[in-house]
């Protein structure tokens, strides 16, 4: 039985949130069902839906290009996301050390993370041009010095090549479609600083009496690192991989911008990138529907396992 | 504590009143008794400013006179921008949208046809020169009117040629003259190319993918045509489009694939003064008549100039002509007897339906069509005009001493734009993923290549057709 005091309370903060309620009902739950219906129908936006059944989802199950974008993001994924949390959490243990300048230090790695991701992808398409970018003219002194000229040699002595003698040469890191995911996933580093803030502010609650518990024990180092700080940090590497879980499925602006259409043979043709030309250049708004949902059961079983795994290996503190 | 929060709160909503009260009015400026008309364009830099002075100018005379205000909005994305908003229902009156997408609007009832409006003031077939007149019509009905159009020619380097006049010599050309025949290009290319003893490009004579857009249409200067309107099929497999496709994998197989990859990986943005061809680093390559513009801008060198304030248009053209380190020509057709064979593009104005003002905004794109608007536009932009009546003026004080080679081309029974079909889009996705195939894998076979692009996008057009029946059949239209 609930009092007329609560009554009124619980209408005052219905009232508070209503604003947020009705646009969340009109802007993100409506779509979404609308989504849904969509995706069992041809809709090219400017003629009604179409109700065709399961054949958005039949076309998606024989379309070539939609399993190569799939593949290509799970490349990007299994890739970038655990070397990226590594970098991360390595930046915020070094970041976490007593040092003089430490702010200033947090400050640079963190800014990078501000900068608009359009920016930035155009600072590095100029630092990965392969002629005048800094990367190439830092790797020529590597690639074609002397050493590499022996082992050139040497290769065009033991084995004869069909298109003509074998050379070293700097990355074509945009128009070679082996180089194309290695540049993105190193782009992708740039950003790490949301992350590394995440791990600084755990790194901060770690107790201390853990650490001379275990300097009692004789932990070294490393020991320290694996039994004390990454079991007390677990539930937020767990956070951050979530998150970067659905930050890889989402991968868009920097491919984007960089290699619209997915660069030479669809090598960083991403998953969102094919959704969106489905739905806004060529206007299968209906397919690209059923993408959406596809991408959404995907991270939903991703993150699914993720949670289950995590009895095993996330530690919260109290319990 | 409550006075203090009394103050705080009052602190808030006052300042909060006093804007809304007071604070600035977007529609601040514009005139009362006026018809606003929305006009999107896609243009951003210079050509935004240039339309807007053509805009600015109808209203303080025509649009004052006939009570039309355009407001001109420079966006991205438009034709995303229109479709969505034309779906809402809030379209805008005018959409500067590009000429790839004008059919699959159509398509899509998301144009209003313009035929009526048209007639009622004056604009016919015989306005228009026939490419373009023919690319605004589809289905029988007139679907957009032009803002500024094109054709492309062979650009080339005058200096480079007189360079390397005794290596044209030797491979049987006339360096004073552009290549006539593609075998004539493909000799010229290779006596112009500079490989050092590694094998990477230094200097490129001609190279099909840079810049590279207009690789799609290839085919044309083979005399071979992409697909045929009256069996709705698609001919990739058709031998001329085979050798046309044959020929543009042969400059990857002659210069090796990976040192044309790493050569176009390293050229610098079309708009800046990296830009190959401004660098000497491209001899040859396709281009529309705005080139003349880039070049004034980023290179007056090549224009024999300082710098780019330095040309006079008046001078005679003759004079002009003389100090260029630059010239363009027709693009080579390896048919015997193909002449003057050219893509004619063009920027789009349409009304999208369910647009609230479509007469006012009529009325703002027939005074863009006006020869004398049209060729001040086609002149700032750089570009050749659309209409078929053109003034000496345009052809003799026109920033692209070249002008008449456009003119000419946009002119020309060969000239060609962009195929009407529904897919569009999706024909030119395919069609580039098969271009690159063929310029990274040498190995391929180009007819493997076309037949396979051939299978793929006759069976997205048959799926397409097969659902415009059944939505036909079920009333959902």
């Amino acid at each position: 039985m609930i009092s007329r005091l609560e009554r009124r309370k619980m209408q005052k903060g219905l009232a508070f949130i209503s604003p947020w309620m009705i646009g969340f009902c009109a802007f993100t739950l409506l779509p979404i069902g609308l989504s849904l219906y969509y995706s069992f129908c041809d809709f090219p936006m400017e003629k009604p839906p179409f109700y065709r059944g399961l054949e958005n989802y039949h076309t998606i199950a024989h379309d070539p290009v939609f399993w190569k974008s799939l593949k290509v993001t799970a490349y990007f994924a299994l890739v970038a996301l655990p070397l990226g949390m590594i970098i991360a959490l390595v930046c915020a243990m070094l970041l976490n050390v007593k040092m003089r300048g430490q702010a200033i230090y947090r400050t640079i790695v963190f800014l990078p993370s501000l900068v608009p991701a359009v920016a930035s992808a155009m600072l590095w398409l100029w630092l990965f041009n392969s002629k005048l970018g800094l990367i190439n003219k830092a790797l020529g002194p590597i690639i074609f010095s002397a050493p590499a000229g022996w082992i050139e040699s040497l290769i065009n002595h033991l084995f004869t090549f069909k298109d003509g003698p074998f050379h070293f040469s700097t990355p074509g890191w945009f128009s070679d479609a082996f180089w194309v995911m290695p540049a993105l996933i190193l782009m992708s580093f740039w950003g790490v600083g949301n992350t590394v803030i995440i791990y600084l502010a755990g790194l901060q609650d770690v107790p201390r009496d853990l650490y001379e518990a275990a300097e009692l024990d004789g932990a070294g180092t490393f020991a320290k690192i694996f039994h004390v700080t990454l079991p007390s940090i677990s539930p937020v590497i767990f956070f951050n991989l979530v998150m970067a879980i659905i930050g890889c499925m989402q991968a868009f602006t920097v491919p984007q911008l960089i290699v619209p259409g997915g660069g030479p043979d669809r090598s960083a043709y991403f998953y969102t990138m094919y959704l969106y030309d489905e739905a806004f250049i060529n206007l299968h708004m209906g397919k690209a529907s059923a993408m959406a949902w596809i991408q959404l059961l995907i991270v939903l079983v991703l993150t699914a396992l993720v949670f289950l795994s995590s009895k095993r290996w996330v530690h919260y503190q109290g319990k | 504590m409550k006075p203090v929060k009394s103050i705080v709160t009052a602190c808030l909503i006052i300042p909060a009143i006093a804007i809304l009260a007071f604070g600035p009015r977007s529609d601040q400026d514009l005139p009362k008794d006026r018809v606003i008309v929305d006009y999107w364009e896609k243009w951003t830099a210079d050509e935004e400013a240039q339309m807007r002075e053509i805009v600015n100018e109808f209203n303080d005379t025509v649009g004052k006179d006939k009570h039309i205000y355009v407001r001109y909005v420079s966006t991205s994305s438009v034709n995303q921008k229109t479709l969505v908003a034309t779906a809402a229902g809030v379209p805008p009156d005018i959409a500067g949208m590009w000429d790839g997408n004008l059919v699959q609007f159509a398509e899509l009832n998301a144009l209003e046809p313009l035929d009526e409006l048209a007639a009622e003031y004056g604009i016919t077939s015989a306005t228009y020169k026939p490419v373009y007149w023919n690319a605004c019509n589809y289905h029988g009905h007139l679907y957009a009117l032009i803002s500024t159009p094109s054709t492309i020619a062979l650009h080339y380097n005058t200096k480079i040629f007189a360079d390397n006049a005794d290596k044209l010599r030797a491979v049987g050309l006339d360096p004073t003259r552009a290549p006539a025949t593609i075998d004539e290009l493909d000799r010229c290319a290779k006596a112009l190319d500079v490989v050092d003893e590694k094998g990477h490009i230094i200097r490129s004579g001609y190279l099909p993918m840079e810049p590279g857009w207009y690789v799609t249409s290839t085919h044309l200067w083979f005399g071979g045509e992409i697909w045929n309107p009256a069996t709705e099929k698609f001919t990739f497999t058709d031998p001329k489009v085979v050798a046309a496709y044959a020929w543009l994998q042969s400059y990857s197989k002659r210069l090796g694939k990976d040192a044309v990859s790493e050569f176009k990986s390293g050229t610098g943005n079309f708009d800046s003064p990296q830009n190959p061809f401004l660098i000497g680093s491209v001899v040859m390559e396709q281009q529309g008549p705005w080139m003349a513009n880039y070049i004034l801008n980023l290179k007056p060198s090549m224009d024999g100039l300082a710098d780019s304030k330095g040309d006079d248009f008046n001078l005679p053209l003759a004079d002009r002509l003389k100090r260029l380190q630059w010239a363009a020509a027709p693009f080579p057709s390896a048919v015997p007897g193909l002449k003057d064979v050219t893509v004619a593009n063009f920027d789009t104005f349409v009304i999208p339906r369910g647009a609230k003002h479509p007469k006012e905004a009529f009325e703002f794109m027939a005074y863009v069509n006006r020869q004398d608007v049209m060729e001040k536009l086609c002149k700032m932009h750089s570009k050749n005009s659309p209409l078929a009546k053109v003034s000496r003026d345009f052809l003799e004080h026109h920033k692209n001493p070249y002008i008449q080679v456009f003119e000419d081309l946009a002119n020309s029974p060969n000239a060609h734009s962009v195929p009407q079909i529904p897919i569009m889009p999706e024909v030119g996705t395919e069609m580039n993923q098969m271009i690159q195939t063929l310029v990274l894998h040498t190995d391929v076979e180009p007819l493997t290549a076309l037949q396979n692009c051939q299978d793929v996008l006759q069976k997205k057009y048959d799926k397409f057709m097969e659902i415009q029946k059944a939505r036909e059949a079920a009333g959902v239209e």
